[in-house]
């Protein structure tokens, strides 16, 4: 027997399931039409997070309210469904919840007390526009800052704030830096702010290297993709905490936290010793057989020596390029930086070679220097650094070898270290040099904030007559740095964004608030966040089912669109709204950029038709119709569109690299002078702190310890703050179902070792604490927490940890060599949340 | 009707009366007022019904053994038998009635029984019992429905011999309905093969057993406190004290002896039993067992039996003890999560899958595998009234019924 | 036909979205979940019970073949459906709670109050719950409501509501992890019956005697 689903659909409502017998078993995803006919909406729109899953979902709307949410599984590759979690599932809370914000509020109370009043809208936004022409005027425009996070969750409504921002000539932090999410081991070695495989592709990798990167809750809806690149090959985590995705793999390295670098560094010489690695790739698309002057450190340039003098003279390159030498055929070539083509460069090998100005130097290539280097990593002294078994990291390193593609996901906990770029740059050795790059199911990956811009969004983010003063935030923190206002910061506006809970020295944030340092505080949410209870004005948001957005995020590159399943709950109003108001106010000129003569959803839609018609190769030819029926794929230069970092430098051998959005191609450029992979930096900086190749170096020495020696004895343990699996960051925090999962309590996770030198034992309240800050939690023992490590799931709003946040005990370190250069967002000082000690001790004791 | 009867039925009366408002109040809050949740499903309510079950049986046994095997020594007893095995096997019946979350909805029992459920045959056997006690009273009464009772009579010719007779008739059947409504409670537990504290085979023996003791214990207690600790009643008295220590100890006998074996076997499920009864319990364990015994013992000491204070002070310590003992048939069953497992690649871990408690409490734990339970007052004010309702219809039935004999034996 | 369900423990990776999944489209109100993910061997989920082991475990109800609840209900309210899933009748269970006792797997819920009371104590917005929002009948039985009157029980329906729609359980659609299967047990080459097949499934507690239709696959082994 066959029934027709409608037919069935339709007998089923009446008679039960009788009829369901004959029927094919079960659809996978409905048939939507037919079920609209018995709802009263079902309506697609995007999660939109930080975390930039980006998932697609269907909201069940019954009597003008969203009674259930499902994946919407629309995704054309089926391997993409079902996209979305528990957050996502239980979004409803926030939206329906007792935090969601409903009507402009302005302060009456103290800041942070939490006391405001119920404004009109036309009361607070008049009220924050003159508190910002008054700060404007004072000090000038840029002492107001603000920050731009994950411009991929939300291209619409965020870009009304930047575009705001930049035609008032306002400071802007990058959220990119701001959360310490940028690698920045990325445009040293590679020239780019950030590259990534899409997840479908990770099941062709046939060996994974996950070091510090807990997919499993951090990439939840790809994690489906690791199984399966299991099935298919061998997945190998290194994590001092044995975490889900440990659990997970094949083989799980207990390393020593922060000592990736040293493992890295390890791998690489068995794999150079042994001869294990794709000379070819390294010859091409490496800056392995560059030169380099043993006198100087510096890589020796093309114009330096008679012979190429005069070649030089002939060549045309850009700026940011450089003509550096190879050995080849038994002389001294200039490598073509624009020009990736087979040299049969040398590799190895130490010359003599007279300069124009007749000094006699030896110069030796970038692989005979890293050799030299790698000689200190020899497998015994490794295994004692990172405290592993030296059979197995020779095992594993062997492995991976034999066993290409290899992928390797580099996590931000791991690189959210003072000298993450070290291990950034050493691990990446190990993709390099298998020749796993540009290639499906190669390469390295880094699935943290993600900030990489995915299209040209200049029509609608930066209009004419814009300027922004970009100012890392760790400057802002410190209160000084290049960019630095000379008036400081006296007003911080805010969306998208928690930095009273989420950012280093959030203390300090408090502290500049109350004393009045800040004169104005302006938030913009769909929710009461401890920033919200810190600001003079809250404005409220609606969520992402009650506005119109385009997203572009990671792992699945895919546009598409938040639409509204209901209107905006209360009196809120969306961002665009919002900042053609404040900007109407501010000076009415900046209005015409933001479409006034449209309702806030007719502007959305405008600019959504806008910006894909402006966006560049990426988004040629898609529409917003397309998008109104589901999902539509990025272009990119990969077969069938896919998101594979480096095709086109290795498959059409383009130079390095390719160009990182917003920045012009001559700004991320001057990162690779010789448009290829590069280990070696020869920036003064670099040589003068020994780092021009990879190298391990000992946590603390440049930060803690160097602040206070004492605290070698004082505060042993590392205070580690990764992702929960029920909060994006602290988004969800407040989630009652979720919180129900975790027993409504905030947990720390110890050694039980180290507790039990501490007399604590599980279920005790323990404050964990260093000379800056304190917060609390409840210990869980953990067997598969490395000893001296405190791992604590960030993301908890304050009033969770008795108003002591846990960002009062990191610190705003800077690495200089994170500020040679600066583009926002790409080459900027960057937070290091773990490079950070403590102690715990029971509450009551 | 004396001062302390009075006192003591008013008394009943409004201890009756507030738990049928905290019981009213219980319907509308629902059952999140007692200290019950998901995990631990049935609580002091149900641990009411076996220890009424229990006391119920008693009596009936006793009064069946007068006229089955002729024990004339214990005849002034019968109709007070009667009489407490009718009061707690009703008790035992109301008692349910604050257990159930839709009490409203009882018909359904009447209306779609299902006769596979061992409540359903409770359901039978109780009220069966309750017609046999009732009528048992009803046919030992007859010769005295008398004066002002004599509309409650029916016409026979000889009242005392069709008393007799039919007493006798009834006595195999109202031993069996005593030992049926034990073996049928029994099984509601015992049949349960989630819970292997209860699953045994043991139980239903070991109910019968627990249920002869207390149910004698209430028998003798009520007969004291009606006739007082008189010479003439001594032999009886020692009668009963014999019955009610050896029904302690076959009951000892028997919970010891699955005790043994599921300490013997030890596997997780018996190993995590034993540490809930000799661990968190070990004091009511300990209770449970020394009471009934000692109180069984000092029973036989006619020094004891002929002091009423002695004798109610060992009756009430065996009555506790059992009533101890009802109580701990939970917190075995309902402690020890039965979804346990060992966990693959752990060989030597007993696990047990943690439950949603169901009760809403802001910042409270959701997930549960141990949980202790304490009655609330809730619960302890409703078992009360039960208490009291017995109480006061032992007492009303005394006052104005002809069960005590006036002339001596 | 016979309804039944596979979860690849290999492929589950822990994440609890399909207790949420079950949570919110099946109504329930807070502190209460019919599904629930562990971690073999701990008390918190996602920590290892010792070092480096670790898998997880979901458990809804198992929907018995030989059902102790079905069994033990004194009016008939737990019952099998023609399709085999273990369902009940909202209208005709008493709160008796024996089905709770009698279940093996711990998956029965009582309604110990008024919902309604627990979400305005969660403080929603006014009178807002989540959940499939209308009763479903299945085979003239009340089997779902938005929300239900205190005092009596509930558990895992097979999502009831969804499948007599033709559509697949909550917790299926919404597992991310791709580990959850439904499909017919009788026919020996549907996708469920091959993997019970090839995979070696198992059942919890099969010493009870209660014939699970829902199978689990093992984790793979690690190869260390
Ligand atoms: N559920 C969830 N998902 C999220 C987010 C969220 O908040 N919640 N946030 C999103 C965002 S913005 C980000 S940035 C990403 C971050 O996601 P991930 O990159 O996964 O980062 P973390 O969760 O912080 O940490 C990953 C692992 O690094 C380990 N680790 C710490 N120090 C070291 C070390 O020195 N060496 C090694 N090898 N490992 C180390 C930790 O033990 C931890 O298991 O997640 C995104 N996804
Ligand atoms: N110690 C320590 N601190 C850390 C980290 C760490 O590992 N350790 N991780 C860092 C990392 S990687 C990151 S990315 C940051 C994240 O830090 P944040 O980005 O500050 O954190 P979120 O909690 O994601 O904040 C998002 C806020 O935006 C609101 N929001 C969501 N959608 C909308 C919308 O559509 N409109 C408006 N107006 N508001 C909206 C949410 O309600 C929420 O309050 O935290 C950093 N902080
Ligand atoms: S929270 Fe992130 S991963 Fe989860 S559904 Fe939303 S976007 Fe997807
Ligand atoms: S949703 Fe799927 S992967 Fe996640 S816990 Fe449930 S069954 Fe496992
Ligand atoms: S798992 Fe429990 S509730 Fe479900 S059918 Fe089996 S015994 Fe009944
Ligand atoms: S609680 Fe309801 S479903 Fe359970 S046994 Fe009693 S009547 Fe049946
Ligand atoms: S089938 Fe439906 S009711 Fe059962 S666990 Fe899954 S979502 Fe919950
Ligand atoms: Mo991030």
């Amino acid at each position: 027997m066959h029934i027709d689903r409608r037919d069935f659909l339709r007998g089923a409502v009446g008679t039960g399931c009788a009829l369901a017998m004959g029927l094919k078993f079960f659809h996978f995803s409905d048939d939507s039409e037919a079920y609209a006919a018995e709802v009263d909406a079902l309506v697609r729109s995007t999660c939109s997070p930080n975390c930039t899953g980006a998932c697609g979902f269907k909201a069940r709307v019954t009597k003008g309210r969203i009674s259930t949410l499902i994946q919407a599984a629309d995704y054309p590759e089926d391997s993409y469904n079902p996209r979305g979690c528990l957050r996502g599932l239980s979004m409803m809370d926030l939206i329906y919840g007792k935090d969601r914000l409903k009507y402009p509020l302005i302060r009456t109370g103290p800041r942070g007390s939490g006391q405001f009043r119920r404004a009109s809208w036309d009361e607070a936004l008049d009220y924050a526009a003159g508190k910002l022409k008054e700060i404007s005027g004072k000090y000038g425009p840029e002492a107001i800052a603000t920050t731009i996070q994950v411009p991929g969750t939300g291209y619409v409504q965020k870009g009304a704030m930047v575009a705001l921002a930049g035609l008032a000539h306002w400071t802007m932090h990058h959220g990119y830096d701001q959360n310490g999410d940028l690698p920045m081991f990325w445009p040293m070695t590679f020239g780019v702010q950030s590259e990534e495989l899409e997840s479908l592709e990770w099941v062709n990798a046939r060996t994974t290297m996950i070091f510090g990167s807990n997919v499993i809750q951090t990439r939840l809806p790809d994690a489906h993709h690791l199984i399966e690149a299991k099935r298919r090959g061998r997945v190998v985590v290194v994590d001092p905490d044995f975490c889900s995705t440990a659990a997970k793999a094949d083989e799980w390295l207990p390393i020593k936290a922060d000592t990736d670098a040293a493992l890295g560094l390890g791998m690489a010489k068995i794999i150079i010793d042994r001869k294990l690695y794709d000379a070819e790739f390294l010859q091409d698309f490496s800056d392995f057989p560059i030169l380099v002057r043993q006198d100087t450190g510096k890589r020796l340039l093309a114009g330096d020596l008679p012979a190429l003098a005069a070649e030089v003279t002939t060549r045309t390159i850009p700026d940011y390029r450089r003509l550096f030498v190879v050995r080849s055929g038994d002389a001294f070539r200039i490598l073509d930086p624009e020009n990736l083509a087979s040299t049969h460069a040398e590799l190895e090998g130490e010359f003599a070679v007279t300069l124009a100005d007749g000094q006699s130097i030896k110069v030796e290539t970038v692989f005979s220097a890293l050799r030299k280097t790698l000689v200190a990593y020899d497998l015994k002294t490794v295994a004692t650094i990172t405290g592993l078994d030296p059979a197995q990291i020779e095992r594993v390193a062997v492995d991976a070898a034999a066993n290409t593609p290899l992928h390797v996901i580099y996590g931000a906990s791991n690189y959210q270290w003072y000298n993450g770029d070290l291990k950034g740059r050493a691990l990446s050795l190990l993709p390099v040099l298998l020749g796993s790059i540009g290639k499906s199911g190669a390469g390295i990956s880094t699935y943290a904030g993600q900030y990489r811009i995915r299209f040209n969004l200049k029509s609608w983010w930066f209009p004419e007559g814009g300027k922004l003063n970009w100012v890392p935030y760790l400057h802002f923190l410190q209160g000084k740095g290049p960019r630095y206002p000379k008036n400081g910061i006296k007003a911080m506006v805010g969306g998208w964004g928690n930095p009273f809970d989420q950012h280093n020295m959030s203390n300090r944030l408090k502290e500049r608030a109350t004393s009045g340092e800040l004169e104005f505080i302006l938030t913009c949410d769909f929710q009461m966040s401890t920033s919200c209870m810190w600001s003079d004005v809250v404005l409220p948001a609606p969520s992402w089912y009650e506005k119109h957005d385009l997203t572009a995020t990671i792992l699945h590159p895919y546009l598409q669109l938040q639409q509204p399943a209901i209107k905006p709950l209360f009196e809120s109003k969306s961002e665009l709204w919002i900042f053609r108001e404040l900007a109407k106010r501010l000076n009415p000129d900046y209005e015409k950029h933001f479409f006034p003569e449209l309702d806030e959803n007719a502007a959305a839609l405008k600019v959504i038709e806008l910006l894909l018609a402006t966006g560049g190769p990426e988004t040629a030819g898609i529409t917003l119709e397309m998008l109104q029926k589901g999902p539509v794929r990025l272009h990119s230069p990969a077969p069938d569109n896919r998101q594979i970092p480096f095709y086109e430098q290795v498959q059409h051998r383009k130079p390095f690299p390719p160009p990182s959005y917003p920045a012009p191609i001559k700004a991320t450029g001057q990162f690779l002078r010789s448009g290829r992979i590069e280990f070696y930096k020869d920036e003064d900086l670099f040589l003068s702190e020994g780092e021009q190749l990879p190298v391990h170096k000992e946590t603390y020495l440049e930060t803690e310890y160097k602040v206070n020696p004492a605290v070698r004895e004082k505060y042993r343990l590392r205070f580690v703050t990764k992702n929960s699996l029920y909060r994006v960051h602290s988004t969800h925090s407040n989630n009652t179902i979720l919180l129900e999962l975790q027993d409504n309590k905030a947990k720390v996770f110890l050694n039980p070792g180290d507790a039990g030198e501490r007399g604590i034992v599980n279920g005790d309240l323990v404050q964990i604490f260093n000379d800056r800050g304190k917060t609390r939690a409840y210990a869980i023992l953990d067997p598969g927490c490395s000893a001296s490590t405190v791992i604590f799931e960030e993301g908890w709003w304050s009033r969770y940890l008795g108003d002591e946040s846990y960002n009062s005990l990191t610190f705003p370190w800077i690495k200089p060599l994170h500020e040679i250069y600066f583009v926002p967002g790409m080459w900027s000082p960057t937070t290091v949340w773990n490079e950070c000690l403590v102690d715990v001790r029971r509450m009551n004791a | 009707m004396n001062a302390k009867m009075k006192s003591s039925m008013w008394l009943s009366g409004g201890v009756i009366l507030v738990a049928f408002a905290t019981w009213i109040y219980q319907l509308q809050e629902g059952l999140i007022l007692t200290n019950m949740q998901n995990s631990y499903s049935w609580g002091l309510y149900i641990s009411g019904l076996a220890f009424f079950v229990g006391n119920a049986a008693g009596g009936l046994v006793l009064t069946s053994s007068i006229y089955l095997f002729g024990v004339k020594k214990l005849k002034p007893l019968a109709k007070l038998g009667a009489l407490t095995a009718f009061a707690n096997v009703t008790a035992a019946m109301l008692i349910v009635l604050p257990d159930i979350g839709k009490p409203q909805r009882l018909l359904n029992l009447i209306l779609h029984p299902n006769f596979m459920s061992p409540l359903v045959w409770d359901v039978i056997v109780l009220n069966l019992y309750a017609l046999a006690s009732a009528t048992y009273l009803y046919i030992l009464m007859l010769p005295e429905l008398t004066g002002r009772l004599a509309w409650l009579s029916i016409k026979v010719d000889n009242v005392q011999e069709f008393s007799e007779k039919w007493a006798k008739r009834l006595a195999p059947v109202a031993l069996l309905f005593a030992i049926g409504i034990h073996v049928v409670t029994a099984w509601i537990f015992s049949t349960q093969g989630a819970r292997d504290w209860w699953h045994s085979p043991a139980m239903a023996p070991d109910f019968v057993s627990v249920a002869i003791a207390v149910g004698t214990t209430v028998v003798l207690l009520a007969g004291a406190l009606a006739y007082g600790t008189g010479e003439e009643y001594q032999e009886a008295f020692r009668l009963l004290g014999l019955i009610i220590f050896m029904a302690v100890c076959t009951h000892l006998f028997l919970m010891m002896n699955d005790l043994v074996i599921h300490a013997w076997y030890g596997s997780g499920e018996t190993q995590r039993i034993m540490e809930i009864a000799w661990g968190h319990f070990v004091w009511a364990h300990i209770f449970e067992v020394a009471a009934p015994l000692i109180g069984a013992w000092l029973l036989l000491q006619p020094a004891v039996r002929r002091s009423m204070p002695r004798l109610s002070f060992s009756s009430g310590l065996l009555i506790a003890g059992v009533f101890v003992h009802r109580f701990l048939i939970m917190p075995a069953a309902y402690n020890n999560i039965p979804m346990t497992m060992t966990p693959l690649g752990l060989p030597h871990t007993d696990w047990s899958l943690p439950i949603a408690t169901g009760r809403f409490f802001p910042g409270m734990s959701t997930f549960i595998d141990q949980y202790r339970y304490i009655p609330s007052s809730v619960e302890v004010v409703i078992l009360l009234g039960i208490v009291a309702y017995a109480l006061l219809l032992i007492l009303l039935a005394i006052d104005r019924l002809p069960i005590l004999v006036k002339e001596k034996p | 036909m016979k309804m039944g369900m596979v979860i690849d423990l290999e492929k589950c990776i822990g994440c609890r979205s399909c207790m949420v999944a079950c949570k919110q489209h099946n109504a329930q109100p807070p502190q209460t979940w019919w599904n629930r993910v562990f971690t073999p061997g701990s008390h918190r989920h996602l920590t290892p019970p010792a070092k480096g082991v670790e898998f997880f475990l979901p458990v809804h109800c198992q929907h018995c073949e030989n059902a102790p609840c079905e069994k033990v209900c004194p009016v008939g309210a737990t019952y099998h459906a023609e399709d085999g899933a273990v369902l009940i009748d909202y209208e005709r269970c008493i709160g008796c709670r024996y089905c709770m006792s009698a279940c093996p797997y711990g998956v029965r819920q009582f309604n110990w109050e008024d919902p309604e009371k627990a979400h305005v104590r969660s403080e929603y917005q006014e009178k807002y719950h989540y959940g499939y929002p209308e009763d479903h009948r299945h085979e003239g039985r009340l089997v779902y409501m938005p929300l239900r009157p205190k005092g009596i029980v509930e558990k895992c329906t097979f999502c009831a509501q969804y499948r007599d729609k033709g559509e697949l359980p909550a917790c299926v659609r919404g597992c991310p992890g791709k580990a959850r299967f439904v499909g017919d047990l009788d026919d020996p080459n549907s996708e469920v019956s091959v993997m019970i097949k090839q995979r070696n499934a198992f059942t919890l507690l099969p010493e009870k005697g209660t014939k699970p239709t829902v199978f689990y696959l093992p984790p793979k082994a690690k190869e260390v």
